[in-house]
């Protein structure tokens, strides 16, 4: 197709198709990371300045934790990612002796906006912000952190990165990634604060200690 | 210059007529912003040299538009997207309806987008049969009034929660409260059934990455997540100065919007979509369409000086210290960005034919400037803006009317030639006296009637080089007397 946007936008700035590029100016120095269990704090103390819930938990906690979860939210139904960690955690099986229907996360929307928990674990994480990074794939569906009223994300310090450079060069040619920062929420009325409104009401991350 | 002939903004005009209530809401929103932003820049030693390098690529890619678009398009088509180039808003307007209709859509969810309200897309959509809903919840309570934003961050912040609520009751014939909370959680379960439901995600973007040809789209909310993720068909309309040329310059752009915009570090969710899904079951929609928009952007380009005015990110921190724009609100701006950046971007894009009172809409301050986080010298557009409605320009005449052009030239006169200028000084108080009552100037005739109608005018009483004459002379023996101690 003939581009007279672009005729037009060489016209104005007086260039042609041969006129070479100039040289983008230089990017300033990506942050320097500290020890992981600084990352770590720093990483779950803005979480919860975003009015996340997050915590360290081993793995053996998992059990006793994920029930608390479940009674107190009156959590019905759920729907999580394909991981390899959620398997050997046990999830699912934790879920179904809690009496909650599990849902496939490529399940139809509809069946996926009635889920009261979604489970996902994180690609990388940010200290500086509290932000979980997501890639998207048929085993890590973008509709598992979006639809259900309860996000919870299971995450392990290997995923800390120290600033954005690092999780962009390791992720650019992902077709889809997102950001999550904190739960869903506006000030568009009278500016007061109202958590969830299209996406999850609460954000839960649990940081998985090594053994 | 846009195709679509813009009504005449007439700034002074809606001004007068601006409810008191929409002050006071504007800068409740105002204060709470330009403290959110100062808190986490105070928090970022390195904010100065962020901005200056955000501003430096910005120029960069202004200067190099043509090499960064045609990256981007060939990106976007290696990922799978369809690209679409529009010159004009109709044109675009046409694109869209076009792909719709292809895909028999009824229901369309949008996703907040400058650039859909700068070609009155939902307009069009709805005379094609097709429902175009606004999901962001600010952005649906002003389509369910039928007004304007007045805010670009916060567009219905002029609204109380009674007349939220009131409006929620009519015309969703429920019994809505006056609370925020309860306000939020009916809107969410009313549009939570159109995501759903929709056939068409229609968003904006707040970058278009050329390296990947990657949309990156910035919300709070989670609408925006919704808007590419739940519909089949996703149509991104986005203006051609969006680009911006690789993911090393995303971390600059990322770093500066929330902290600008809302004082967050980073808004809630940031998404970064490179063409369509690639995997039945990971959701996402199955086409994708951009549609670059340049409606006179191109144009635009040809001014040095205005072209800067593409550096924005639209963040609304200008607006937000702007004693204007906190007095007048948004709707008095006439256009879809409002405050200082709107001041400079219409009468550029409409002409300054249909938006010359736009560059007068400023008092100089320069507080915009200060807070730009690109460095976007707004003041100095203004006076090159003031300069071409005055002048004319490559695109229009001038339309100052002539006892202003015609007292303008005069001053410039004599402002230039000293024996004119005081001349005019000593034959001055002579023609005050007569409009002169007890101390002031309550009415003088046009054009100095302007300024009496809203507050007298001191009277010219004496010369300034009289004066200081006079007070020379006066104050010479105690100089004297102060330097002998030396």
């Amino acid at each position: 197709m003939n581009n007279t946007v672009i005729e037009n936008i060489r016209s104005s700035l007086g260039r042609t198709e041969q006129t070479p590029l100039s040289l983008r100016p230089a990017i300033y120095e990506s942050r320097q990371p500290e020890s992981v269990d600084s990352e770590t704090e720093h990483f779950l103390e803005e979480v919860r300045k975003v009015s996340g819930v997050a915590q360290k938990l081993s793995p053996e906690g998992v059990a006793a934790t994920l029930k608390s979860l479940v009674a107190e939210n009156n959590i019905l139904k759920a729907t999580l990612w394909h991981s390899p960690l959620f398997e050997r955690l046990g999830i699912e099986s934790i879920l179904r002796s809690l009496g909650v229907d599990i849902v496939s996360p490529t399940a139809d929307k509809h069946d996926m906006a009635l889920c009261d928990l979604g489970i996902t674990g994180a690609d990388y994480l940010l200290p500086e912000t509290g932000t979980l990074v997501l890639r998207s794939s048929a085993e890590q569906p973008r509709a598992v952190s979006l639809l259900p009223r309860i996000h919870l994300a299971i995450v392990r310090p290997e995923m800390l990165r120290p600033d954005l450079h690092q999780v962009f060069a390791e992720a650019k040619d992902s077709h889809y990634l997102v950001f999550i920062t904190g739960p869903s929420r506006t000030a568009d009325i009278e500016l007061t604060v109202t958590l969830g409104v299209h996406g999850p009401k609460n954000l839960y991350i649990w940081m998985l200690e090594n053994r | 210059m846009s195709d679509d002939t813009h009504t005449y903004i007439g700034f002074e005009e809606y001004s007068e007529h601006v409810p008191p209530s929409i002050p006071s809401a504007v800068q409740q929103a105002t204060s709470r912003f330009v403290d959110g932003r100062a808190a986490r820049v105070a928090e970022l030693p390195q904010w100065e040299q962020l901005r200056q390098i955000g501003s430096d690529i910005r120029l960069h890619t202004i200067e190099n538009m043509d090499v960064y678009l045609t990256r981007l398009e060939t990106a976007v088509q290696a990922a799978g997207g369809i690209v679409h180039w529009a010159s004009t808003a109709e044109d675009a307007r046409q694109i869209v309806l076009k792909i719709a209709k292809e895909h028999n859509v009824r229901l369309a969810v949008k996703s907040k987008s400058m650039a859909t309200e700068e070609i009155g897309l939902n307009h069009a959509l709805e005379a094609a049969g097709i429902e175009a809903l606004e999901t962001d919840l600010g952005e649906y309570i002003i389509q369910l009034a039928g007004t304007g934003p007045s805010h670009i961050i916060v567009p219905a912040v002029h609204l109380k929660k009674e007349e939220i609520a009131a409006l929620f009751s009519e015309k969703l014939n429920i019994d809505a409260p006056a609370d925020p909370i309860e306000l939020a959680r009916i809107a969410r379960e009313t549009l939570r059934e159109k995501f759903l439901a929709a056939e068409m995600g229609i968003s904006g973007a707040n970058f278009l990455v050329a390296e990947t040809g990657t949309l990156v789209i910035v919300t709070n909310e989670g609408n925006g997540r919704m808007c590419t993720t739940m519909p089949d068909l996703h149509i991104a309309v986005v203006g051609i100065d969006k680009v911006i040329p690789d993911w090393e310059s995303l971390t600059v752009f990322l770093k500066l919007l929330a902290r600008s915009a809302t004082g967050q570090k980073l808004s809630t969710y940031t998404q970064f979509i490179t063409g369509p899904r690639r995997a039945e079951g990971e959701f996402g929609p199955k086409e994708f369409h951009l549609v670059l928009l340049d409606n006179g952007r191109s144009k635009v380009l040809k001014d040095p000086v205005g072209r800067e005015v593409f550096k924005c990110i639209r963040c609304g921190a200008c607006a937000n210290v702007c004693p204007v724009y906190k007095n007048v609100g948004g709707f008095a701006y006439g256009w879809f960005i409002s405050g200082p950046i709107g001041a400079i971007f219409a009468p550029q894009m409409l002409g300054t034919p249909a938006a010359r009172e736009l560059p007068y809409a400023s008092t100089l301050c320069g507080a915009c400037a200060d807070v730009c986080p690109v460095k976007i010298p707004i003041p100095t557009i203004l006076r090159h803006l003031r300069r071409r409605v005055a002048q004319g320009d490559d695109f229009a005449a001038s339309t100052m009317p002539a006892p202003i052009r015609i007292t303008a030239s005069l001053a410039s006169l004599a402002l230039a030639q000293n024996w004119i200028y005081r001349f005019g000084t000593r034959i001055l108080p002579f023609f005050m006296r007569i409009f002169k009552r007890d101390s002031w100037i309550p009415s003088a005739p046009y054009p100095l009637s302007r300024w009496t109608k809203a507050r007298p005018l001191p009277p010219f009483t004496a010369s300034f080089r009289k004066w200081w004459n006079v007070r020379s002379a006066k104050a010479k023996p105690r100089a004297g007397t102060g330097t002998t101690s030396e």
